[in-house]
């Protein structure tokens, strides 16, 4: 402590030992201000900002220059969101003294972060805006302004009192305590905040006894009603005690409501659902059964289109293979016919011969066309009477020579070709005797006795005949 | 029971950022200390005053 009128450091006595000033009272003043220094700075310590302010400016009008208290109360509205009137209070505490000042530290701190500073200064705007929506009693504009004040600077502690002022008058009890709640938690010696709240709190505690408090509008109701956030309480005014029986007969009477209104209206409910989940079911399998009927008579109706395929190409089948043998046959004559025109007078017979053994005659007419039976006669005509000399020459040669087998397969082609050579049908017959088949020499000898008469060789086949048959009965 | 408009009559509108240096200017900073000095230094100045008048 330094002497107001030389700037001596004070001793313990009453006077400046340096100019001899009377320093009692000056020295009083300050012991005061340092007092209310500290009653500030415990208040603080407990979050009681507005006992802190006070015991503060207190402090400050013993003694305007404790730096000490106008630094912490400067800091004490910066908390409580009056940006303002801290910086005034740093900016002052600076003034007084320039060097070795946290203010300076405070206020740098703000001015080094623009955007933090605008902003504050838009919520301040936002607050003195929402103060004129109230003057002009645009009340839910002010509530949104405030709401967007608190959303930037939640401390604001004035802005969330004046919200919920807005709220409790339109008896929004809950939301005016959640704001009310969060200033205590803020300033926890608010009075102004004390006294919303008891209101509050007021409205929102139930009636109860004589000496309740008032509920003007709920006093002959059965019920409470308020809100909480968006869920509206309803809660009975006041229990009444009922006796034993009043409570068996209400449990009977609660038991009969319930079974009546289960079978009422739960039975018939269920019976209609189930009912009706029966018939989607009944449709669902009818839809089945329509779509695999008509798959069975598709299926049924492609079997049929098969089937009638099928006998069809077994009618194809059976065409061909009749116009197969007589395909055959003509292609052998034509083969025939080829050999015999390509050849010089028919020196390669046998070739012929051997087309003409795979042509059957009987299929050769069943053409619509008669060319093929003319063709084969023609060459009958023209080629036989050539093939049955040399096939006969060659079958009476092996006769002669013994070898009857060889004899049998040219005499047999030499008659087929010249069926008037009776030469060739006697000398096959003597060939089947000789080679000891009798049933086949019979039936030759046979042929000759029947179309050779009165021939010389009828006379023997007859003989021959007579023999054979003589022997074989 | 509160009173809404009388207790908004309470609420004032805040200084802006750009009205700091209007709001300093105008506080009053006389304080206990500048009072009990100046009362001590008209006491302090009655006195020569009464001294020279009775040395007269």
């Amino acid at each position: 402590m330094i002497c107001y009128n030389c700037g001596c450091e004070l001793s313990e006595h009453d006077y400046c030992t340096g100019c001899g000033a009377d320093v009692a009272q000056y020295k009083k003043v300050m012991f005061i201000s340092n007092r209310f220094y500290n009653e500030g700075l415990e208040m603080a310590k407990v979050r009681d900002l507005s006992g802190a302010v006070g015991s503060l400016r207190q402090c400050l009008k013993f003694n305007k220059n404790n730096i000490e208290a106008r630094n912490l109360l400067g800091l004490v509205y910066f908390e409580m969101g009056e940006v303002v009137a801290a910086l005034s209070e740093w900016v002052i505490s600076t003034n007084i003294r320039d060097k070795k000042n946290l203010a300076q530290d405070y206020i740098d701190m703000i001015q080094s972060n623009p955007s933090k500073l605008e902003t504050i200064n838009k919520t301040i705007k936002g607050y003195n805006e929402a103060l004129r929506h109230c003057g002009m009693d645009s009340y839910d504009l002010a509530i949104i302004k405030l709401k967007n004040v608190l959303s930037l600077n939640p401390n604001f502690i004035r802005a969330r009192q004046l919200l919920a002022l807005l709220y409790v008058n339109e008896e929004k009890w809950a939301e005016a305590k959640t704001q009310l709640v969060k200033c205590a938690a803020i300033d926890t010696g608010n009075t102004l905040t004390m006294r919303y709240r008891m209101e509050v709190d007021e409205m929102l505690t139930p009636v109860d006894g004589d000496g309740g408090h008032r509920r003007k509008k709920k006093e002959k109701s059965d019920t409470i009603t308020y809100k909480s956030g968006n869920e509206i309480i309803i809660q009975p005014a006041d229990t009444r005690s009922s006796s034993g029986l009043g409570v068996i007969l209400n449990l009977f009477l609660g038991v009969c409501i319930g079974i009546a209104a289960a079978w009422f209206i739960i039975m018939p409910a269920r019976v209609g659902i189930a009912s009706t989940e029966a018939e989607a079911r009944l449709r669902e399998v009818n839809e089945q059964l329509d779509a695999r009927t008509a798959q069975a008579e598709d299926l049924k109706s492609q079997l049929e289109t098969a089937l009638d395929q099928t006998r069809q190409m077994e009618e194809n089948l059976a065409t061909y293979e009749e116009h197969s043998g007589s395909m055959s046959s003509s292609y052998a004559l034509i083969q025939a016919a080829a050999t015999y025109l390509g050849s010089q007078e028919g020196d390669d017979l046998s070739s012929i011969a051997d087309y003409l053994d795979d042509v059957d005659v009987s299929d050769l007419g069943q053409d619509s066309s008669e060319a093929p039976l003319k063709l084969y006669n023609l060459l009958m005509e023209m080629a036989g009477p050539s093939m049955a000399t040399q096939f006969y020459d060659a079958g009476y040669e092996a006769y002669n020579t013994g070898d009857y087998e060889v004899a049998i397969e040219n005499l047999e082609r030499a008659y087929q070709y010249d069926p008037s050579n009776g030469d060739a049908l006697y000398y096959l017959a003597q060939s089947y005797n000789h080679s000891g088949d009798e049933t086949h020499a019979v039936q030759m000898y046979r042929k000759v006795v029947d179309e050779f008469p009165d021939t010389e060789k009828a006379v023997k086949s007859q003989g021959y005949l007579e023999q054979l048959t003589g022997s074989a009965d | 029971m509160i009173d809404f408009d009388e207790e908004l009559k309470k609420f004032h509108p805040s200084l802006e950022v750009e009205d700091v240096g209007e709001a300093i200017y105008n506080q009053d900073l006389t304080d206990m200390a500048d009072l009990i000095v100046g009362m001590l230094k008209e006491t302090d100045n009655n006195r020569k005053k009464s001294a020279s008048n009775d040395q007269q």
